[in-house]
């Protein structure tokens, strides 16, 4: 009952909101009439106590009167100054041909847009709702008398970041680029990697308050069409006042918004973004933010860095593998710690037992406590880490759980071997190349600290096997999570076991039907026989 | 997803439940008591006295110092509890210890002579039925009571009973694991045999414990019970007839000539052919050998083969020796079939096999053994002619 | 059908596998042993053609009813009422068997590694795990056995490796001492484990690349023989003649493996690994268990009843046996005539009434060939 309840509410609270959304749109959706000064009593109206909002009235060749109204800070002035009052102002006849034309019919709008202004991008614009639009973008908008028609004016230019290499990814090798809090400055990058016009990018505005642009990128021919409904159709379904970062867009568009892995990658790298098209996915961008989202993703494709594919790919496969190691370390070695200790001490060398009991003989705290301890210690310090001014976090961070563990063992709170156990699972954390996948698993390993003090090894496969299960369940955008491990696509082993060389990776990723990337035999076949270079040094060889 | 964030709650709930209940199996490493050596004797009045040698983990400093905790000193103490068997005995043990016995670090078991003359089975069944004692635990007899050799006081090694696993491990003489005391006992040979350990005199200035126990002899069981016992010269014989030997020098005198060669064996190889006729049974032992020459003390010059050819012959000789001299001790004196001839013959000859199976005891001292032994040269080492001597005497 | 989920022949093969290997892995070494001696490895050689058999019936009777299931085509078969009680046989069958693994998991757990853990506690803890799993459908199951498999025969051939030092060849002989009735014999039991291969029949029907069902079957078949020869092979070399008179050989193979001095009681790794196989097994039974009751019972959906039945399980493998030697000689003797009566005799007799049936119904309506 108490449900039902609740559901009614609930449709009656959307029914009430969509019709002051209806009475709201249709105010807005008023024309302009082709009075000037009524025109701008109704903006004055709706920009009421906006300080930011400038309305600048002026006449045209003397005459005709017009007014330009833009936002300050975000239209660029000297700009406007320059291309727009000057000509205008300046003007002495507008009529066409000398006509004696009354002034009710008021200027020739032809004759200003063709010889008058010098601005490359105009837009017309007809109802109120189109000018708040350009204005809020950083367009001026140009309303003259007597014409039912606006002219919103590119010419909008806010302070922005300049391009700066990403610090959440950077790379020893490959583009330094990284996004922008800019959308246009992002496209532009995105374009600049790929000039095919099958790149496509959908507009659509998100949030009821802040409208904020996203866009929706892919490759036509690549990605598959039901993938990019089923992203439109999730991303139509945000009702929300605003959005200030692409992460809420990934919490509404999740598949399992309880899981603690992500499902949806976020990066700062164009670079990125272009090859997960390349592979198929599709990219949502957000103005505002320099973070991209790339559904849909595997587990897999959040321990790949980007550089795998930028460096020489036997080492790729290496760095890779040491990679996995170093998930599972993360994961799993304090509750090993725990479980060897507590319950398995048969498994550890004689000598070292000896030596690890003799270190905790002082320490008052089953291992179990112990290890929880440094483990929280050891979280709030990268917490605070991250929160001091930038780079010095990490370092800072680090030391101090160097100084705070040395302090430790020597005040007998932990022994020593604990602080080798929980400064190793640090640094495999940080192997992960995706903060928020190696947030989760750092995440997983108190659970399953808990887990390995009340069953040992037992308890840790448990755990393991309950967040397998999950994982297997999980899915990104329809996609297994686990794939291509499980359900397993042996033709994608090549990315997964190993990083194989470009020229071997001739597929892409099962999430389309046009899978070929690149032509037959690109192995590299050097044939010395024909080589002129050889022929000309006389047969060296 | 309703579903599954329902099912999540439960789990956490009974995750929680879990951790409520309590730890049943939870021991700190600082409640237990490692034991790292087992003695078993056997008093007089037939009780079992049961010894062990546990580490002392003490920490070096006391933890005040920088890196308090690092180094671990082990320091072993030896306790013993007395019980009708050896799991009476350890709840005897156990009163007596503050910490919790703990099998799993045993690297040896130790029998009392008089232990291991009363019967053996009962102890192995105890440390092959506990789940925390190692299979692998090496095991030995000793001359005297197991007591004794546990409570010594090595110089070099932690404990005495990492001298005794170390010896065991070197391979020079026997060296058998629990895994391998049982086999040898169920076999259809029914007959064991085990290192044995003696107490080596402590130096000069050294105090009485401060000496260890090493592996010299060998204890032949019969069953389970023990018989008799050799000693190095014919262990090693022994090992020849059970395919086991790793190590061995061997010095031989040639005929004619002053002085010794000894040779070291590299890789050594005995097979063993059963044959069977008219109700006799023969068994025929090629033992192969690779040896180089360690010390040359005569006049000869290695690279002659020649030389080498009479080297050989010698050792062929000598080990022909050895074998035969285990042979008539363990065959015809203590009649304990430690070689695992009666496997040998089961598997050749599995139908008359089983018609005297009863009977082997009677059989086996019986058994016609040929030995034939052939020893090859390999190397003479880093030099050839003989060193320190003029060229001129040299024997080409 | 109740289950949306799609598995491919692969991962169904790759399922029984584990299905069969994890507990025979662990107990059949032992009961082979006693009756084979040193022909142990022989014995999953004439057991495996039950599992053929098996393999065979379930796919055939799945040929006749592509899109059903043994409880929903039992009552094709039989007409109602006795198809009712042939399902009601079977989910008896699968919940006693269910409760019976449950229990092995249970006793080997709490008698080699957590001996003061209760009982219920351990396996509560699983079945647990299990019907999480059990709740996420079968391609959630299916997944997991391709996640777990390559674990589990790694881990085996690692195993193997280390084993080798310690392997001691002439254990072996002599081959075939007294005919071969002690293998055949030593095969009785191990059959029982190649009958819960007839588990397929509550797979087949959402395999999706049908026509390699059959081919996967078998391989799997080939595969869990195979295996428990090498391991039967493995733990002669290693103990002997002592193979007999361990209730865990393997694991007491694997407590043996000493590499250097310091890589040695590594069985609390191999027996965790374990854990993930005997995982899936229960899982494959729950899930079998579960579907097959909400089919017989007409439920729209399994899921309600998965925590009813887990609670079941529990009290099944609480039931099953007083203590491990019961279990133990309830396993070594009638559980094979038990097992081999239910899984493949009555799909067998299924069979045949269906085949007749088909020809009967196939004569009055001219030919009609599928």
């Amino acid at each position: 009952m108490f449900f039902l309840k609740k559901v009614k509410k609930k449709v009656k609270k959307q029914q009430e909101q969509n019709q002051k959304q209806q009475n709201q749109n249709q105010q807005q959706q008023g024309f302009l009439s082709n009075n000037l000064d009524q025109n701008l009593q109704e903006l004055q109206n709706i920009y009421q106590n906006c300080m930011d909002v400038v309305f600048r009235q002026f006449q045209i060749g003397g005459k005709t009167k017009a007014a330009l109204i833009y936002i300050d800070g975000l239209a660029n002035i000297e700009e406007t100054d320059a291309s727009v009052l000057a000509p205008l102002m300046k003007e002495s006849d507008v009529r066409v041909n000398g006509e004696q034309q009354s002034i009710d019919m008021g200027i020739d709008v032809n004759h200003i847009l063709e010889q008058k202004l010098t601005v490359s991008k105009i837009k017309k614009v007809r109802t109120i709702t189109e000018c708040i639009e350009y204005i809020s973008g950083g367009s001026p908008v140009l309303l003259i008398d007597k014409q039912i028609e606006g002219f919103a004016l590119g010419l909008s230019k806010w302070e922005k970041r300049s391009i700066e290499e990403p610090v959440g990814e950077s790379v020893i090798r490959g583009p330094r680029e990284g996004f922008t809090e800019s959308l246009g400055t992002n496209l532009a990058l995105l374009r600049r990697k790929m000039r095919s016009p099958q790149l496509k990018m959908k507009s659509m505005k998100i949030g009821e308050y802040t409208q904020t642009e996203v866009v929706i990128s892919y490759i036509e021919g690549i990605a598959e069409q039901t993938l990019l409904q089923e992203v439109e159709t999730r991303l139509n379904r945000i009702k929300v006042d605003g959005i200030l970062e692409t992460s809420y867009i990934e919490e509404y568009i999740e598949d399992n918004p309880y899981s603690p892995f992500p499902q949806v990658l976020n990066t700062e790298r164009p670079d990125v973004v272009v090859a997960s098209l390349l592979e198929g996915r599709v990219a949502i961008l957000q103005d505002g933010t320099p973070f991209a989202l790339i559904v849909p993703v595997s587990f897999y494709s959040l321990l790949q860095s980007t550089e795998d594919y930028y460096q020489r790919s036997l080492i790729s496969t290496v760095t890779r593998w040491l990679r996995y190691l170093f998930l599972l370390i993360s994961l799993l070695l304090p509750s090993l710690y725990v479980a060897i200790l507590t319950f398995h001490q048969e498994m550890i060398p004689t000598t070292l037992l000896v030596t690890i009991a003799a270190s905790r003989e002082l320490v008052p705290f089953p291992a179990l406590v112990e290890a929880l301890i440094m483990e929280i210690v050891f979280e709030a310090l990268r917490e605070a880490g991250v929160r001091l001014p930038k780079q010095a976090g990490a370092a800072v961070s680090i030391v101090g759980a160097l100084v705070i563990g040395q302090a430790a063992v020597q005040a007998g709170i932990v022994s020593a071997p604990l602080i080798m156990v929980v400064s190793l699972t640090g640094i495999a954390s940080f192997t992960i190349p995706r903060y928020t996948a190696g947030i989760a698993l750092r995440m997983l390993r108190f659970p399953m600290i808990l887990l390995a003090g009340t069953l040992g090894l037992l308890g840790i496969m448990l755990g393991l096997l309950m967040i397998l299960t999950h994982m297997a369940a999980l899915r990104s955008f329809g996609v297994p999570y686990l794939s291509p491990l499980a359900p397993m696509q042996g033709r994608e082993m090549k990315d997964v076991l190993v990083r194989a060389p470009w020229w071997k990776l001739n597929t892409r990723p099962s999430l389309t039907d046009n899978i070929q990337r690149q032509g037959p035999n690109q192995k590299p076949n050097p044939d010395y026989g024909n080589d002129k270079t050889s022929k000309g040094k006389g047969g060296s060889l | 997803m309703g579903i599954l964030q329902k099912a999540a709650k439960i789990l956490f709930v009974c995750v929680h439940l879990m951790l409520l209940s309590g730890c049943w199996d939870r021991t700190e490493v600082n409640d237990l008591a490692l034991i790292v050596g087992l003695g078993i004797d056997q008093k007089k009045d037939g009780k079992i006295m049961l010894t062990v040698q546990l580490v002392v983990p003490k920490s070096i400093g006391g933890g005040g110092q920088m890196g308090g905790g690092g180094g671990g000193g082990g320091e072993t103490i030896v306790r013993s509890g007395t019980g009708a068997t050896v799991a009476d005995a350890i709840s005897n043990l156990q009163e007596k210890l503050s910490r919790r016995v703990f099998w799993g670090h045993t690297k040896v078991v130790v029998f009392g002579e008089r232990a291991a003359k009363a019967g053996i089975r009962q102890h192995l069944d105890f440390l092959s039925r506990n789940p925390q004692t190692r299979l692998r635990s090496n095991v030995l007899v000793s001359k005297g009571t197991a007591k004794s050799v546990l409570e010594l006081l090595p110089p070099i090694e932690q404990s005495s009973a990492e001298v005794m696993r170390e010896l065991s491990e070197s391979q020079l003489l026997l060296r058998v694991t629990i895994k391998d005391a049982l086999q040898m006992l169920s076999g259809d040979a029914g007959a064991a045999a085990l290192p044995m350990v003696k107490i080596l005199p402590p130096e000069k200035g050294k105090k009485e414990l401060q000496t260890i126990a090493f592996i010299q002899r060998t204890a032949i069981f019969k069953k389970d019970k023990m018989i008799g016992d050799i000693d190095d010269k014919l262990t090693r014989g022994v090992l020849w007839l059970r395919n086991e030997i790793k190590l061995a020098n061997i010095t031989v005198r040639l005929k004619g000539e002053k002085g010794n060669i000894t040779s070291t064996l590299i890789r050594a190889h005995t097979e063993f052919i059963p044959k069977y006729g008219k109700g006799k049974w023969k068994m025929i032992v090629k033992a192969t050998a690779e040896d180089d020459i360690l010390l040359n003390g005569t006049k000869l010059d290695l690279l002659n083969p020649k030389h080498t050819k009479m080297i050989e012959k010698e050792l062929e000789n000598e080990t022909d020796k050895r074998i035969r001299a285990a042979l008539k001790k363990v065959q015809k004196e203590l009649k304990a079939d430690i070689f695992g001839f009666a496997e040998i013959f089961h598997r050749k000859y599995p139908r008359e096999w089983n018609r005297v199976k009863n009977r082997w005891e009677e059989i086996f001292p019986t058994v016609e053994v040929v030995v034939k032994t052939k020893v090859y040269v390999r190397r003479p080492g880093m030099n050839t002619a003989p060193q320190g001597l003029p060229e001129q005497e040299v024997k080409q | 059908m109740i289950e949306k989920g799609k598995i491919s022949a692969t991962q169904m093969g790759i399922m029984m596998y584990l299905t069969i290997i994890a507990t025979a892995i662990l107990l059949v070494p032992a009961i082979t042993a006693r009756q084979a001696k040193q022909d142990m490895w022989l014995s999953p050689f004439w057991a495996s053609f039950i599992g053929f058999l098996t393999v065979y019936i379930a796919v055939q009777l799945h040929q006749l009813y592509p899109q059903k299931n043994l409880i929903e085509y039992s009552e094709d078969i039989l007409g109602k009422f006795l198809g009712k009680a042939v399902g009601l046989i079977f989910l008896f069958f699968y919940l006693h068997v269910s409760g019976i693994i449950i229990r092995e998991y249970g006793e080997f757990i709490v008698g080699s590694f957590l001996l003061h853990t209760p009982l219920v506690f351990v396996m509560g803890t699983i079945i647990l795990v299990c019907s999480f799993a059990v709740r996420c459908g079968l391609e959630v199951i299916g997944r997991l056995a391709e996640m777990i498999v390559p674990v589990v025969i790694i881990m085996i051939l690692i195993l193997l490796i280390l084993l080798i030092p310690d392997m001691e060849v002439a254990n072996m002989f002599p081959i075939m001492e007294k005919g071969m009735m002690p293998s055949l014999k030593g095969a009785v039991i191990p059959q029982g484990w190649f009958t819960e291969f007839f588990l397929i029949a509550f797979l087949l029907p959402y395999v999706a690349d049908r026509n390699k069902a059959k081919k996967w079957g078998m391989i799997s078949v080939v595969a869990v023989m195979l295996t428990l020869s090498f391991v039967n092979i493995a733990v002669l070399f290693v103990l002997g003649e002592l193979t007999a008179g361990f209730i865990y050989p393997a694991m007491s193979a694997v407590r043996y493996i000493s590499i250097a001095g310091f890589l040695e009681h590594i069985e609390a790794i191999v027996a965790a690994l374990w854990v993930a196989g005997v995982f899936l097994k229960i899982a494959v039974f729950y899930y079998a268990l579960v579907l097959g009751t909400a089919q017989w019972l007409n439920l729209s959906d399994y899921r309600p009843i998965i925590f009813p039945v887990g609670f079941l399980l529990l009290l099944f493998s609480i039931w099953s046996a007083s203590n491990l030697m019961e279990l133990t000689h309830f396993l070594g003797s009638s559980s094979p005539f038990y097992r081999i009566s239910i899984q493949m005799g009555i799909p067998l007799i299924l069979l045949f009434i269906a085949k007749w049936r088909k020809r009967a119904s196939n004569s009055n309506q001219g030919k009609y060939q599928g």
